[in-house]
């Protein structure tokens, strides 16, 4: 990843921040030209983004997912999706502020509610399962 | 990478999906984790952490042994 794909990662995710989702490829060529395309499936291919499987659109720019997932963060006076818990708490870390995690449990479907002050979850019992080993996170990046 | 409410939801959900067993932590310790992971995504200087970065993110967490490795 050369120093112009960085700047080119860091405007993408400077523009999901202001827009509140993802940036749209077309959205990218008028800000940053026909360079946008190419860069981003080199940022890709980095894994310092995720692009959907036909590379048309952006559909992770980690810790932020540009889809619905099953958990929904409020963080900085704005909805967000993580691609998963991990990303979901991700997300205020980020953006430096407290937030509130939505989601509901695989096993049961009770809500599960979690509110995330000066980096700690409240209330704290819940868990957090990863099924597949650290090894393999990038085999299948939408399934860990 | 899913949050339970216990467990014992956790061991309900991969008995009844004939899933294997990773590894469960608690939220705290998560919390703790995507603080180190993710707290400078949005800085204008960020670097891509490397490999050993992380691995010493994980380490430093008490995250260890085979299942924590990365690749």
């Amino acid at each position: 990843m050369d120093d112009r794909d960085l700047q080119i990662r860091n405007h993408v995710y400077r523009r999901f921040v202001e827009l509140g989702r993802a940036p749209t490829f077309a959205e990218l060529k008028d800000e940053l030209g026909d360079e946008a395309k190419p860069a981003l499936g080199r940022l890709h291919n980095a894994h310092a983004l995720v692009l959907e499987p036909d590379r048309t659109e952006i559909r992770m720019a980690n810790p932020f997912s540009a889809v619905p997932t099953p958990y929904r963060v409020e963080a900085g006076g704005r909805s967000w999706y993580g691609n998963c818990a991990w990303d979901a708490f991700g997300i205020p870390a980020a953006l430096h502020v407290d937030g509130h995690v939505s989601s509901a449990c695989p096993d049961c479907g009770e809500p599960i509610e979690i509110d995330i002050r000066d980096e700690r979850p409240l209330p704290g019992e819940h868990v957090f399962h990863v099924a597949v080993p650290a090894a393999h996170w990038w085999d299948d990046i939408v399934f860990t | 990478m899913n949050l339970f409410r216990s467990e014992e939801h956790v061991g309900r959900w991969l008995d009844e999906n004939g899933y294997e067993a990773g590894e469960t932590i608690s939220a705290g310790k998560l919390s703790e984790l995507a603080h180190a992971w993710w707290s400078d995504r949005l800085a204008p200087g960020w670097r891509p952490h490397t490999r050993d970065q992380n691995q010493a993110i994980l380490d430093r967490l008490g995250l260890t042994g085979s299942f924590w490795q990365l690749p």
